[in-house]
Order: structure tokens, then C-alpha cells, then sequence
């Protein structure tokens, strides 16, 4: 995985965590501001994506690690719309919690894919 | 803990549901509550199928344990998703078993090493998903509690 691009999509899912415990905080619904947080992060989980299947071939430790380092890839995309679907829907605070938790996830899974990568020493 | 009690609703809000009854599983932090639960599901069962087609033998029993803890999730997130009375019902079948599986695996995991060579979901109760499995079913009993019919 590319490192730079790790990063980026780190930072953005830390801002849209931020965005959304902030406006769940404030008792506050989606709005511009929070989807374009949720876009600039989803664009970059999607580049992630073509990015780990292009160089799938060269994760290391053979099938289960390969399985595991594509289904995070194929898997993060769908987590910002699905939060941010629900939060259209359902314009309370709580669906902004719901973003929250969906960003930390992303987080979460963005850094695994990474320390997958990084195992081929 | 409805959304802000004292505040007029927002416009455009359709008014609750139900007024008497239990309240939906899914309204208020509800919705965090079943999110959290679907993320657990999604993690737990990427975990086991993988286990369980790519190195069974490894670790039968902690694989096993790993698929069950995977269907728990998965019902218990249709179920407070869902609601309604059969659902709470089943819910709390659920996460009864969720929680008495958290802490009994978790303890066996410190006992006996050798059963669990490989590490699962409930494993030194859910370290390795910042224990979020242990605290899980915990909130979910306390919130099937608060939304029962008043």
C-alpha cells in the first residue's frame, strides 16, 4: 500500500470522526460540511481500492493474508455511504453517531490494510 | 434518553411511533447501538469464514466458537434493527448469549491456552477489538431495559 495515501485517508476519516461527533455533540444533522468530508474520504478509499488490487499479487503471507487484504479494500467503500445513507435518512444526532462510528471503522480498517502490506519486510 | 425531551420537536420530524408499548430498539442511541452491533457482525464474520475455509484444523474449537460469535452478532443486529416485540425477545436471547459467551470464553482463553492457539472475537474478552465485544452486550441489556414498554 502506498504510505502517502494511507495517510490521507487516515486523516480524512479522523476529520469526518471529528465532524460527526462534533455535530452529534451539538445536537446538529448532515449538512454540506459533513458530506464533503464523507466525499474527500470516500475518494480516497475508492483509489485505495484499484490501488490493493492492482498489487494484490505481492501481499505477503500467501492466501488467508491475500483474502483478508481484499475483502478490507472491497469492504471500506461501502462504509461512508451506508453511514452517511442513514443519516440522510434519519436526520437526528444519532445518525451522526452512526457516521462516527462508520469513520472510526474506517480508521481502523484502513491501518490494518496498511500493517498487511508492511508485513512483507 | 429521547432526543432532546425538552426542546419542541424539529419540524418535519414524524412524531414517535409508539407512545405507549416499548419503545423501538432502533430510535435514539438505538441506532448507534445496532451500527456498532453490524460492524461486529461484518468483522466477525469476515474472521470466520476466512478461519474456517482457509486453516480449520488449525484451531477447531477457538473457529468454531469464532463462527457462533459471528451468527450471535448477525442476529442481534437484525433483531434490534428490526425492533418490534418478537424481535426484542430474540434480541435479548441473543445478547444473554453474547455476553455469558464474552466472559466464558475470555476467561477459558486465559485458562487454557493450548484450546486457543488462534485468537477469536471473544477471545481474552475482545482484546483485540478494544474490548468492545465485553461492553457490547452489557450496553445492549441496559438499552433493551430502558426501551421496555413504560
Amino acid at each position: 500500500m502506498l504510505f502517502p495515501l494511507t495517510v490521507v485517508v487516515l486523516v480524512a476519516a479522523v476529520c469526518l470522526m471529528a465532524v460527526a461527533g462534533w455535530y452529534a455533540a451539538r445536537s446538529l444533522v448532515v449538512d454540506d460540511r459533513l458530506l464533503l468530508v464523507a466525499g474527500v474520504t470516500e475518494l480516497g478509499l475508492l483509489v485505495q481500492l484499484v490501488v490493493c488490487l492492482v498489487h494484490l499479487g505481492r501481499v505477503p503471507g500467501g492466501g488467508a493474508e491475500q483474502a483478508t487484504f481484499a475483502a478490507y479494500a472491497i469492504t471500506l467503500p461501502f462504509v461512508p455511504p451506508a453511514a452517511l445513507f442513514l443519516a440522510l435518512k434519519e436526520k437526528t444526532r444519532w445518525s451522526m453517531g452512526v457516521v462516527a462510528v462508520g469513520a472510526f471503522a474506517v480508521a481502523v480498517m484502513t491501518a490494518r490494510l496498511q500493517q498487511i502490506w508492511n508485513l512483507r519486510g | 434518553m429521547a432526543e432532546n425531551p425538552s426542546g419542541p420537536p424539529a419540524p418535519g420530524m414524524p412524531p414517535p411511533a409508539t407512545t405507549d408499548g416499548p419503545r423501538s430498539t432502533r430510535s435514539g442511541p438505538g441506532v448507534v447501538l445496532v451500527a456498532v452491533y453490524g460492524l461486529l457482525a461484518l468483522a466477525a464474520t469476515g474472521r470466520s469464514v476466512l478461519q474456517i475455509t482457509e486453516y480449520f484444523s488449525r484451531a477447531p474449537l477457538a473457529y468454531v466458537l469464532s463462527a457462533l460469535a459471528a451468527l450471535i452478532y448477525l442476529v442481534a443486529t437484525v433483531a434490534l434493527a428490526r425492533g418490534d416485540r418478537t424481535s426484542r425477545a430474540v434480541a435479548l436471547v441473543a445478547i444473554s448469549v453474547e455476553l455469558v459467551g464474552v466472559l466464558v470464553v475470555g476467561l477459558a482463553s486465559y485458562l487454557a491456552k493450548d484450546a486457543f492457539p488462534d485468537k477469536t472475537v471473544w477471545s481474552h474478552f475482545g482484546s483485540g477489538y478494544g474490548f468492545v465485544p465485553l461492553v457490547l452486550p452489557v450496553l445492549g441489556l441496559l438499552w433493551l431495559r430502558r426501551t421496555r414498554s413504560s
